[in-house]
């Protein structure tokens, strides 16, 4: 999974940068707003009876804005819950719960990593099924009212405009929270409920490892571990590994035996692992029983909270370079370091102490996480894995000591725990806090061992599982992700619907919301970041099937194209900037992937959203007041 | 008034409707299959016709609600689902989001179940391009058996199309056996259980496994299932299958009486492939067995045509040589490997001018005889072509170096001298120097007898290359006496051979 810098920035970084930008359109749109108005009235009235307007209508709307009545608001907003209701709302749920019902044609438990796969298709189902009903209530709502003039008894009323507004945004946020609340309840519960699933161990073996404990084990090697196959549930199986206990024999020999009793786990499969309690008895028979409990499936909703570092690279040569090399992988999330050279890549780390990762809660040492790519530019040997090693580096002193060796896993989380005391080169006992950390800042050096073999990575390849949230908490964040997508379609379609009429407005909404949802692709086409130029270009290229990468032929077509392309690339960018990028909101990747939203990130988006929701509720109330209404 | 015109206007729908539900009923009806009590209906005239082109949805495959609620869940807009899953699943695998893929695989499958290429086409990416992305082999495995698996479910929707039996075939022998991790794949494969269920451990060879499929898509095509492309390579992967088998026994350790028992199957599985009459695109059936005994009736056929006009094959020749130009004889007198490019092209220009046809011959030949030469002329022609197409195919099969190879492989000597060439590696690891090179003498002794009774295989790179890799080690072990390979080493004539392959 892709990890972002809106995922890596913490809260106060962000507030330096994006409020700013965000500020900055809204005060653009707001003068755009103003300048329009005003043009409007120095038309119809001339210049002094314009600026007297302008000045009229900011003045009423301030007091309009600051004598906000909670009580009306709230009444205006009972209503339009009562109305959502009559406009039978709940045929939502109905097609949500149809949903999870033959969801299970589709969701296969036996897929690659079923819990991921359940949890990204549950969340991503319910905030499109959300998003689509805020979509109708909130445009065809006051546009309804307007053309059956129910709004017309409702302004006689002494009910102010931005109470109308502000009232109807209220109302659907209201009833669009309350079924969120419903169908993530059933939804968590679906989830959990359907991946879950017990084990047991296959007769022929349970049958050998019977036949196969009685025997005595008396030769120059050690007895191999026994191995045991769980029953297929859910299209996976897991195999168990009982090590024997050896001790030395006489002539040299090594007697082995298996525990007759044990504690153990299951060996890691479709992202989950079981406990495994058992024990030999010799029955009165003379024969050998085995009895055994394998668990529930454990591990497979996780809410890690990584703690992220900033990562650097060394070259193959040792000296500083911004990233790793490529490998040519089309794919450029990760930079790559060639093995056997100095090439390496460093993360650096805030706050490690001895306070932060107290010895009681972290009794192996600092648990580290890594997920690591590996390229291999030769075969190599097959069955061993491409080797690494992890060190640590006080930045200050540059002190360095190695921590362990390690073949790579890809495409796994690898823990590794650097522990409080490590030896050095020269056998001196280093602490890890006061020794090679430098008030709590520590580098966490990460080599390719293999000659001309490649590790991948990326800032968030590598990160400290300081603890781990609770899944249910974390999986309500994901739906509170849906909840901010939910909020600004509302203000949206409110802000849409005072000024268009009904399908006008739920069209103008709809293009907001396919627009958000590919927000960045839209961005990387006005930054020119895609291959096949601008719009007119990837047109052009389209219609004669020439391909993106090619150059374009020099002429007058290729310059007016690349000219009209300038243009609306900026027109782009003004789209862009303006649109709210909703896939920032959506936390189902990240709920599936095993990663806690933090609080910075919850912070980051409540922001973003408010900065979205006040300016459209002003707008609103703004086309509102200026519509003719008695 | 106003009631009943309005009145009056629903009965005439209504009246209008009867007609066309009529019309309806008629093309539309469905079949009902026959049962103990009824003799079943055979439906209107397009479920005749669906029935009758095969393309009822119980004809073509299974019957699955799930994929059956996307069809009309997507309004008709199947093709643009496809094409945005298409694209995710690209993206997918670009970003190595392996959950995403396989369920987004999964749900193409359910858009268009019976697109063939789809399945096709996905499963390789599975077992070839995702496969390749992992590092620890067992994960290539896990992601190949994916693959296999998920082309298994395509036959499930698509009963009738012997090609995705023929890709699982081809995906167990070719994928498990060939591959780079060849020898840790076919071992895993050995002890999947989940694949194999009951199949006992002696046949859970992956060619072996691959044969059957392969055998199974053949007789599909010989029930009557259609597939697009030729029975020369087709069917040519079974028998090809138990040569792999054979030869990777041998590779692994396995020799004696399995072994020859291996190749003795290979060898008849091949004759019987031979045996099989294959189509041409213009009808011409032939079989690949049948060179050899158009060539002999060639040479009969040539024999009675030249004894009716007794030196006119030689007198036409001269005419035509004569009649050539300067620069095309001058080109034909010099040595092929000496010719310009421009004399090439007029040396082959030349030969083609100066070729006697039988019909010439026979042309020459006056009297009675002159009819019985022209039909004799016109059968040498047709063995003439006969052959030029059944060479042909054999060369796109390489047919004469796989019967030679079993031909060869399942003599005594040559499993003897396999074996003992395996054993002095095995020996010369183990540190067993003087076994190792008694052992490398015993394997060229016996290779030497092997190519004396079968001379053609020195022309055959492989096996040259097969005994390089003994005189290959016995060179190291020699080496480990401080001697060299002796002038008159029993196989210098392979060594000879060896080099000029290489040039």
């Amino acid at each position: 999974m892709e990890i972002t810098d809106w995922y890596l920035k913490s809260f106060e970084e962000w507030l330096r940068v994006g409020p700013v930008n965000g500020l900055i359109t809204i005060a653009g749109l707001f003068a755009a707003v103003v300048v329009l108005g005003g043009l409007l009235a120095l038309l119809r009235s001339g210049p002094q009876a314009a600026v007297a307007g302008v000045a009229r209508g900011f003045a009423e709307a301030v007091l309009d804005v600051a004598l906000l009545s909670p009580r009306r608001t709230w009444a205006i907003g009972l209503l339009t819950i009562k109305e959502s209701i009559r406009r039978k709302v709940v045929i939502v749920f109905a097609v949500f719960v149809l949903l999870l019902l033959f969801g299970m044609w589709y969701l296969d438990p036996a897929s690659v990593d079923p819990a991921k796969l359940y949890l990204d298709t549950v969340l991503t189902a319910t905030c499109y099924l959300v998003l689509l009903m805020v979509l109708f209530l909130s445009t065809l709502s006051l546009p309804t009212d307007i053309r059956s003039r129910t709004l017309h008894t409702v302004v006689t009323k002494p009910v102010r405009k931005s109470e109308i507004v502000l009232g109807r945004v209220l109302g659907f946020t209201i009833v669009g929270t309350v079924l969120l609340c419903l169908m993530g309840a059933i939804s968590y519960v679906f989830v959990t409920r359907g991946l879950m699933h017990r084990h047991q161990i296959e007769p022929a073996d349970l049958e050998l490892a019977e036949k196969t404990w009685s025997q005595s084990w008396e030769a120059s090697t050690p007895r191999p571990p026994l191995r045991l196959r769980t029953t297929r549930v859910h299209g996976h199986r897991h195999f168990i590994y009982i090590e024997p206990v050896t001790q030395p024999a006489e002539q040299g020999k090594v007697r082995s035996e298996y525990p007759a009793q044990g504690d153990l786990s299951t060996e890691m499969e479709a992202g989950h692992w079981h406990s495994f309690q058992y024990q030999f008895q010799r029955g009165a028979d003379g024969q050998v029983r085995l009895s055994y409990t394998v668990g529930r499936e454990e591990g497979v909703f996780q809410a890690r909270a990584p703690v992220f570092g900033t990562l650097r690279f060394k070259d193959r040569a040792g000296k500083d370079a911004d990233r790793g090399i490529s490998v040519g992988d089309e794919w450029t999330y990760r930079s790559y370091i060639h093995g056997g050279t100095a090439a390496a890549a460093i993360w650096t780390f805030e706050g490690i102490t001895e306070d932060n990762y107290p010895e009681h809660r972290y009794p192996h040492g600092l648990p580290v996480e890594m997920t690591i790519s590996v390229f291999r530019s030769h075969k190599g040997d097959i069955e061993k894995g491409v080797l690494g090693s992890l060190s640590v580096c006080n930045p200050r002193t540059g002190e360095t000591v190695l921590v362990s060796m390690f073949p790579a896993k890809e495409f796994a989380v690898d823990t590794q725990f650097i522990p409080r005391k490590l030896r050095d080169k020269q056998g001196r006992l280093r602490d890890l806090f006061s020794d090679l950390a430098d008030q709590g800042r520590l580098e966490i050096w990460l080599r390719c061992e293999d000659p001309n073999q490649y590790y991948g990575v990326a800032q968030a390849d590598l990160y400290i599982r300081a603890h781990d949230a609770p899944f249910w908490l974390n999986f309500a964040k994901g739906y509170f992700g849906i909840w901010l997508q939910m909020v600004v379609i509302i203000a949206f379609g409110v802000m849409f619907s005072t000024f268009l009429s009904g399908p006008i407005a739920m069209l103008a909404t709809a293009a907001t919301l396919v627009g958000g949802m590919y927000a960045e692709e839209i961005g990387r086409v006005a930054r020119h970041e895609l291959y096949g130029g601008g719009p007119v270009e990837a047109f052009i290229r389209m219609v004669r099937q020439q391909n993106v990468t090619s150059e374009m032929e020099p002429g007058l077509r290729t310059t007016l194209a690349q000219m009209s392309d300038s243009v609306l690339e900026f027109f782009l960018r003004i789209v862009a900037a303006m649109l709210p990028d909703l896939g920032k909101y959506h936390f189902a990747g990240y709920v599936a992937h095993g990663l806690n939203v933090s609080s910075d990130m919850l912070a980051k988006c409540s922001v973003s959203v408010l900065g979205f929701v006040v300016p459209l509720f002003v707008l609103g109330y703004v086309f509102l007041k200026n519509r003719e209404l008695p | 008034m106003g009631v009943q015109r309005s009145f009056l206007r629903k009965v005439i729908y209504l009246v209008a409707m009867v007609p066309l539900l009529g019309v309806l009923f008629w093309l539309g009806q469905p079949g009902t299959p026959p049962s103990e009590s009824q003799p079943g209906a055979a439906g209107g005239v397009l479920t005749q016709m669906r029935q009758r082109e095969g393309l009822t949805q119980t004809h073509i495959g299974e019957l699955d609600p799930a994929t059956e609620t996307i069809k009309l869940a997507t309004l008709g807009l199947r093709g643009v689902a496809a094409m945005i899953l298409w694209e995710k699943a690209n993206d997918h695998k670009m970003r190595k989001n392996w959950f995403k893929l396989s369920a987004t695989l999964e749900q193409l499958a359910k858009v268009q179940p019976h697109f063939i290429s789809v399945w096709r086409f996905q499963c390789w990416n599975l077992s070839y391009n995702c496969s390749v992305e992992f590092d620890d082999y067992r994960d290539r495995y896990r992601w190949v058996m994916k693959g296999i698996e998920h082309l298994k479910k395509g036959i499930t929707y698509n009963r009738h199309e012997p090609i995705l039996v023929w890709d699982v075939g081809w995906f167990i022998s070719q994928k498990i056996g060939k591959s780079d991790e060849h020898k840790q794949f076919r071992r895993l494969f050995r002890e999947d259980d989940d694949f194999h269920g009951a199949r006992p451990l002696p046949l859970r060879d992956s060619w072996l496994v691959g044969k059957e499929w392969f055998r199974e898509a053949e007789a599909m095509v010989d029930r009557g299932d259609k597939v697009k492309s030729g029975p020369l390579l087709f069917r040519s992967h079974a028998p090809l299958c138990q040569m792999y088998y054979s030869d990777t026994l041998e590779k692994e350790g396995t020799f004696g009486e399995v072994a020859h028992r291996a190749w003795k199957q290979a060898a008849l599985d091949w004759y019987h492939y031979g045996q099989f009459d294959m189509t041409t695109s213009d009808g011409t059936i032939y079989r690949l067995n049948d060179q050899e005994m158009y060539e002999e009736s060639l040479r009969r056929l040539t024999e009675q045509i030249d004894q009716m006009a007794p030196g006119a094959r030689e007198k036409i020749f001269e005419r035509k040589l004569a009649g050539l130009s300067r620069e095309m004889r001058q080109a034909l007198e010099t040595h092929p490997e000496k010719r310009s490019p421009k004399q090439v092209d007029l040396a082959a220009r030349a030969e083609e001018e100066i070729k006697v046809t039988y019909d010439e011959v026979a042309r020459s030949v006056t009297g009675p005889q002159r009819r019985k030469a022209l039909e004799l002329a016109d059968k040498a022609k047709q063995c003439e072509d006969m052959i030029r197409t059944i060479k042909s195919n054999r060369m796109t099969v390489n047919f004469n170096y796989w019967r030679l190879k079993a031909q060869v492989e399942q003599t005594a000597d040559a499993i003897a001298a396999r074996q003992a060439a395996y054993e002095a590696q095995t020996a010369y690891k183990r540190g067993e120097i003087l076994t190792a090179r008694e052992l490398c003498e015993r394997a060229a002794g016996l290779w030497r007898k092997v190519i004396d009774e079968f001379p053609a295989i020195k022309e055959e790179r492989s096996f040259v290359d097969d005994i390089m890799d003994l005189v290959k080690q016995y060179r190291t072990v020699l080496a480990q006496f401080n001697a060299k390979l002796p002038p008159d080493f029993i196989l210098g004539d392979i060594v000879e051979a060896a080099k000029k392959h290489e040039i």
